[in-house]
C-alpha cells in the first residue's frame, strides 16, 4: 500500500474483567477515504472496534494506530473522530442547532463561525431551517440526520456510525443507504459503518468486513464477498445461500448431492472433503431429463421480483431456487447451473490462504 | 379506559370533600369575630392582623422559612452529589448498601429520627437551636433529593456522555453541559420536595428544637395544645394561599422541564 | 469517563452524611439503650420492654397502626383506581395531593374545632335527635383523623401502579373470556400489589409511632410505641427506656420492610417501556 492507512489494528485484543474476549488478535488496514463496513451478527465485536477507534475503550493489548501514530491511550474528546450513535444520543436538552454546535462550543470557537457551520452541516443533511427545534420535535429520520450533522460539523477525518439505520423504517432505510454514500463521497471522508444488515453492508461499502466470534472472517469487496465466501458462515450471512458437503476428485471436478460437477476450482487435495455453495439466483429451473440436479418442489413463495422455491433433492438437502419462472408444488423439476456457480469451500481454510486460491483461479482466466 | 358510573363519581366526590372540608373549615372560621369554631358570628379580619401584628409568630415563621430554604439548598447539593456518586459506584454490592442505607431515613418513623438525633447532638455536644434543627432538616431530606435525582441519571443513556466525550467534552464539560441540565428536573423535584419536608416537620423539630428557636408547626402544636385560638385559623389561611401558590409555580418549573425530558423517551 | 479523583470527591459528602446521620444514631440508640436513667450499663431496659405494661402498649400500638392502614387502604384504593379513570386524571391527583401539603399541624388542628363539643359534626347529631356526644378524645376521632392524614400518601403509589397498568392486559383478560370482577382479582390487583404494599409501608410505619395526632386528638393517653417514646424522652427524660422502645420500633420496621419489599415483578411496568 503506497498511502499511509489512517487506521491500523495490530494485534488488538479486548478482554473485559475476567475471561470474556470480545476480541481476539484482530489486524487491519483502512485506508483514507473510503466507505467501510464492520458487517456480522450481533455480539461479534464489530462495535467493540468501533468504540476502540472512537476511544471509549482502550485495547486489553495490541496497538491501535491513528495516522501512523499510536492511539491507545488517547481519550475520546482528543480524537479527531466522531461518532453518529445507535440511538442518535442527541442531547435532549439542546435543541438541533445547539446539539449540532455541541462540538464547535466545546472547542471555543466564535459565534458567527459556529452558526456558519453548523448550517452548513445542516444544509449538507437537507435539514436547512430546522435550527431552532427542540429534539423531541423531530422524527426518526430527521434526528438521524441531525446526528450526522453534528458528527460531520466538526470536520473529524473519520466518521464512524454504529447501526444508525436500525431503527428506521425499511423506505426511510434504503433512501439513506444512498444519501450516506452520497455524503461520504461528497465529503470524501473515511466511513465507518457497523451493521448486521448484509443488505446494508453490500449497498453501501467499498470494503466490507465480515466479522464472527470475535475475529474478522473475510474482508474485502461486497462483490467478492458475496461471490466468493470463504466459509459456510459468511456464505450463510451474505445473502441466502444453497450449502452442501461434499469432496473434491481432483481439479475442476467436484462431488455432491451424489453427483460429479465440473468446476473452475482447482488446487485442492484430492477427495479432500469441501462445502459447496451455489446461490438461489444461480439455479435455474428446467425440465428434469435437462437438470444436472433433480428436485421435488416442497413450497413456493411469490417475493415480489422473484418466486422463492424450496426444494429437495432425492439424498433430502434443501435446494433454494430463486427465479422469475413459476413452478408447481409437489412437482419434479431440474436444475440447471453453470461451473461458475459453484463455489467450492475448504474447511477451517485462513484468509490469506483463500486469496491466494483465487488468485491462482483468475491467472488463467485472464491469460485466457 | 372505561366510563365512569355515578357511583364512582359520588366516591370521589365524598372523597374530595372529606380532603378539604377541614381545610375550608380552617379558614372559614378565621374570619369569624367570635372567637370560636362553632358558631360564626361576623365577618372580620382581626385575626389576620393579629398573625401580623404578633412579631413573634413572623419571626417563627420567618425562622421556618430560613430552615427550609437552606435545608433544601444544602441538601439538594448532597444528593446530587450522592446521586451521582451512586451512579458511578462500579461495585454493586456497595451500590445496594449505600441504596438501603439512603433509605434508612426515609422510612424511619419521625420519633425515631427526633430521638436518634436528640442523642446525636447531645453526644457530639451540639447546642439545640436553629443549628441542631438546620442539620436535623439537611440530614432527613438528602435521601429524598437523592431519589429523585437517581431515576433521571439512571434513564439517561450512556451513549450521551459518550457523545459528549466523543464532541470534544472534558469530564467536567460532561457534567456541566450534559449531566446538569438532563437531571436538571429531578434536582427541581428534590429541591422542592426537601422544601416540603422541612416545612411539614413537626415530629424531629419538636425532638431537637431547644427552647429559644421554634419552627411553625412546633408553635402550632403548642398553641394548639393550649386551646382553639383563631390566629391559627388566619395563619393556615395564609399557609393555604402559600402553599398554593407554591404548587402553581412547582408545575410551571415543572412543565417547562419536562417537554425536552420526555423528548429523549422514544 | 471522569477520573477517579472526582468521583471519590462526589462520593465524599454523601458517605459523610451516612455516616454521621444513618448509621451513627442507630448506633447511638442502640449504646443508649443499654443504660439505665442513672447512667448505670444494663439489660433492665429491655427486661422491662418484656413486662406486661410495654407488650400491651406494643399491640395496641399494632392494633391501631392496622386499623389505620386497613381504613386508608379500602378508601384508597377505589380512589386511585377512580382516578385513574378520569378524564384530567393527573391535575385530579395533584388536587388529591394538594392536602398533604398542608402543614399536617394546622389540618390536625381543625379536627379539634370539628369534632369538638360545639363543632359541626356534634351540631350535625343534635338537629338529627342524636344529641350531641364526646368525638374528641376516643378512638373513633384518632383513627379518623390519621386516616385522614395517610389517604393522599397512601392513594399516590397505588395510583401510580394502576396508572402503569398496559390497558391492553386488561383487554386481553376480558378477551380471554373474564368478568370485570375476575379480571380485577386476577389481573389488576395482582399487578398493583406493590403500589398497594409501598402505601401499605408508607402508611403502617407511621402510624406505629404516632404521637402529635394522639396527643391532639386521642388526649393524654400514651398508646402507640411512637407516644410511648416521645414520652421517656422529653418527659420521664429516661432515655435508656426511650431508646429501648425505639430499637424494637426500628426492628418491626425493617420487619415490615421486609414483608413490603419490592419484588421486581415487572407486570406494571411491561406495558409502558416496550
Amino acid at each position: 500500500m503506497t498511502q499511509q492507512p489512517i487506521i491500523r489494528f495490530d494485534n488488538v485484543s479486548k478482554r473485559y474483567n475476567d475471561d470474556t474476549t470480545v476480541l481476539s488478535n484482530i489486524s487491519f488496514e483502512m485506508e483514507r477515504g473510503k466507505f467501510y463496513t464492520l458487517l456480522g451478527p450481533s455480539g461479534c465485536g464489530k462495535t467493540t472496534i468501533l468504540r476502540l477507534i472512537a476511544g471509549f475503550i482502550e485495547p486489553s493489548s495490541g496497538e491501535i494506530q491513528f495516522n501512523g501514530k499510536k492511539i491507545n491511550e488517547v481519550p475520546p474528546n482528543e480524537r479527531q473522530v466522531n461518532t453518529v450513535f445507535q440511538d442518535y444520543a442527541l442531547f435532549p436538552h439542546l435543541n438541533v442547532f445547539e446539539n449540532v454546535a455541541f462540538g464547535l462550543r466545546i472547542k471555543k470557537i466564535k459565534q458567527a463561525e459556529v452558526k456558519r457551520r453548523v448550517e452548513e452541516a445542516l444544509r449538507f443533511v437537507n435539514l436547512q431551517g430546522y435550527e431552532n427545534r427542540e429534539i423531541s420535535e423531530m422524527s426518526g429520520g430527521q434526528r438521524q440526520r441531525v446526528a450526522i450533522a453534528r458528527a460531520i460539523v466538526n470536520d473529524p477525518e473519520i466518521i464512524l456510525l454504529d447501526e444508525p439505520l436500525s431503527a428506521l423504517d425499511l423506505k426511510l432505510r434504503t433512501e439513506m443507504q444512498y444519501e450516506l454514500r452520497e455524503l461520504q463521497q461528497r465529503l470524501g471522508k473515511t466511513f465507518i459503518f457497523v451493521t448486521h444488515d448484509q443488505e446494508e453492508a453490500l449497498a453501501m461499502s467499498d470494503e466490507i468486513f465480515v466479522m464472527n466470534a470475535g475475529e474478522i472472517v473475510q474482508s474485502g469487496t461486497p462483490i467478492d464477498i458475496y461471490d466468493e465466501p470463504i466459509n459456510r458462515f459468511v456464505a450463510d450471512f451474505i445473502g441466502e445461500s444453497n450449502i452442501v458437503d461434499g469432496v473434491m476428485i481432483r481439479d475442476h471436478l467436484v462431488r455432491f448431492a451424489g453427483k460429479e460437477f465440473e468446476c473452475v476450482d482447482a488446487g485442492l487435495d484430492t477427495n479432500e472433503k469441501i462445502e459447496v455453495v451455489i446461490r438461489p439466483e444461480d439455479l435455474e429451473i428446467t425440465s428434469p431429463e435437462r437438470g444436472k440436479l433433480i428436485v421435488t418442489v416442497d413450497t413456493q413463495l411469490f417475493r415480489g421480483v422473484h418466486y422463492e422455491l424450496s426444494t429437495y433433492d432425492r439424498d433430502g438437502n434443501e435446494w433454494l431456487v430463486h427465479s422469475t419462472r413459476k413452478a408447481q408444488v409437489g412437482d419434479e423439476i431440474g436444475l440447471d447451473f453453470d461451473p461458475e456457480a459453484i463455489h467450492v469451500m475448504r474447511l477451517n481454510e485462513s484468509e490469506e490462504d483463500f486469496d491466494r486460491r483465487l488468485e491462482s483461479y483468475e491467472v488463467p482466466d485472464h491469460a485466457e | 379506559m372505561g366510563k365512569q358510573s355515578n357511583a364512582q363519581k359520588l366516591f370521589l366526590a365524598l372523597v374530595f370533600i372529606i380532603l378539604y372540608a377541614p381545610i375550608f373549615f380552617l379558614i372559614f372560621y378565621s374570619f369569624n369575630s367570635n372567637g370560636t369554631m362553632s358558631s360564626f358570628e361576623s365577618f372580620t379580619w382581626e385575626h389576620y392582623a393579629a398573625v401580623f401584628d404578633d412579631t413573634r409568630l413572623i419571626m417563627i415563621v420567618l425562622n421556618t422559612v430560613i430552615v427550609a430554604l437552606l435545608s433544601a439548598l444544602i441538601s439538594t447539593a448532597i444528593g446530587v452529589l450522592g446521586a451521582l456518586a451512586i451512579v458511578y459506584l462500579k461495585n454493586r454490592k456497595l451500590r445496594n448498601t449505600l441504596l438501603s442505607l439512603n433509605n434508612v431515613l426515609i422510612v424511619s418513623p419521625d420519633v425515631i429520627i427526633g430521638a436518634s438525633f436528640l442523642i446525636l447532638f447531645t453526644a457530639v455536644g451540639v447546642r439545640l437551636g436553629f443549628a441542631s434543627v438546620l442539620i436535623s432538616h439537611i440530614a432527613f431530606s438528602v435521601p429524598i433529593v437523592v431519589l429523585m435525582v437517581l431515576p433521571k441519571l439512571l434513564e439517561m443513556s450512556d451513549s450521551l456522555i459518550d457523545a459528549a466525550r466523543d464532541l470534544g467534552a472534558s469530564g467536567r464539560d460532561v457534567l456541566t453541559r450534559v449531566i446538569i441540565p438532563y437531571i436538571k428536573p429531578g434536582i427541581f423535584a428534590g429541591f422542592f420536595l426537601a422544601l416540603t419536608y422541612s416545612l411539614d416537620d413537626f415530629a424531629v423539630t419538636f425532638f431537637v428544637t431547644g427552647n429559644g428557636f421554634s419552627t411553625l408547626s412546633v408553635e402550632i402544636y403548642s398553641m394548639a395544645r393550649a386551646g382553639i385560638s383563631l390566629t391559627i385559623n388566619a395563619l393556615s389561611g395564609l399557609i393555604f394561599i402559600v402553599t398554593i401558590g407554591l404548587v402553581l409555580v412547582y408545575y410551571a418549573l415543572n412543565r417547562r422541564n419536562r417537554t425536552p425530558v420526555t423528548g429523549v423517551k422514544k | 469517563m471522569q477520573n477517579k479523583s472526582t468521583k471519590a470527591l462526589y462520593l465524599i459528602p454523601y458517605g459523610a452524611w451516612i455516616l454521621l446521620f444513618v448509621v451513627a444514631p442507630i448506633a447511638l440508640v442502640v449504646y443508649y439503650s443499654l443504660f439505665d436513667i442513672h447512667g448505670d450499663f444494663t439489660f433492665s431496659n429491655y427486661k422491662a420492654f418484656f413486662s406486661s405494661v410495654y407488650l400491651e402498649l406494643t399491640l395496641s400500638s399494632f392494633w391501631y397502626a392496622f386499623l389505620i392502614t386497613l381504613f386508608s387502604l379500602l378508601i384508597s384504593y377505589p380512589t386511585a383506581y377512580f382516578l385513574t379513570k378520569t378524564k384530567h386524571k393527573q391535575l385530579w391527583l395533584l388536587l388529591i395531593i394538594i392536602p398533604s401539603w398542608i402543614n399536617l399541624l394546622l389540618k390536625t388542628y381543625a379536627f379539634i374545632g370539628i369534632f369538638g363539643q360545639y363543632g359541626p359534626i356534634n351540631a350535625f347529631f343534635a338537629a338529627i335527635g342524636i344529641g350531641s356526644t364526646q368525638l374528641l378524645f376516643t378512638d373513633f376521632s384518632f383513627i379518623f383523623v390519621s386516616v385522614y392524614i395517610f389517604i393522599p400518601f397512601m392513594i399516590l403509589p397505588i395510583f401510580n401502579a394502576i396508572d402503569r397498568l398496559n390497558p391492553a392486559l386488561i383487554d386481553a383478560s376480558r378477551d380471554l373470556g373474564a368478568s370485570p370482577w375476575t379480571t380485577f382479582r386476577r389481573v389488576i390487583l395482582p399487578l398493583t400489589m406493590n403500589g398497594v404494599k409501598s402505601g401499605i409501608q408508607v402508611t403502617f410505619i407511621p402510624a406505629l409511632s404516632l404521637f402529635m395526632i394522639t396527643r391532639l386528638i386521642a388526649g393524654n393517653k400514651v398508646i402507640t410505641l411512637g407516644t410511648a417514646i416521645e414520652q421517656q424522652f422529653l418527659v420521664t427524660q429516661n432515655w435508656g427506656m426511650g431508646s429501648t422502645i425505639a430499637v424494637f420500633l426500628i426492628l418491626f420496621m425493617f420487619i415490615i420492610m421486609l414483608f413490603t419489599g419490592q419484588k421486581e415483578k415487572g407486570g406494571a411496568s411491561v406495558g409502558k417501556t416496550k
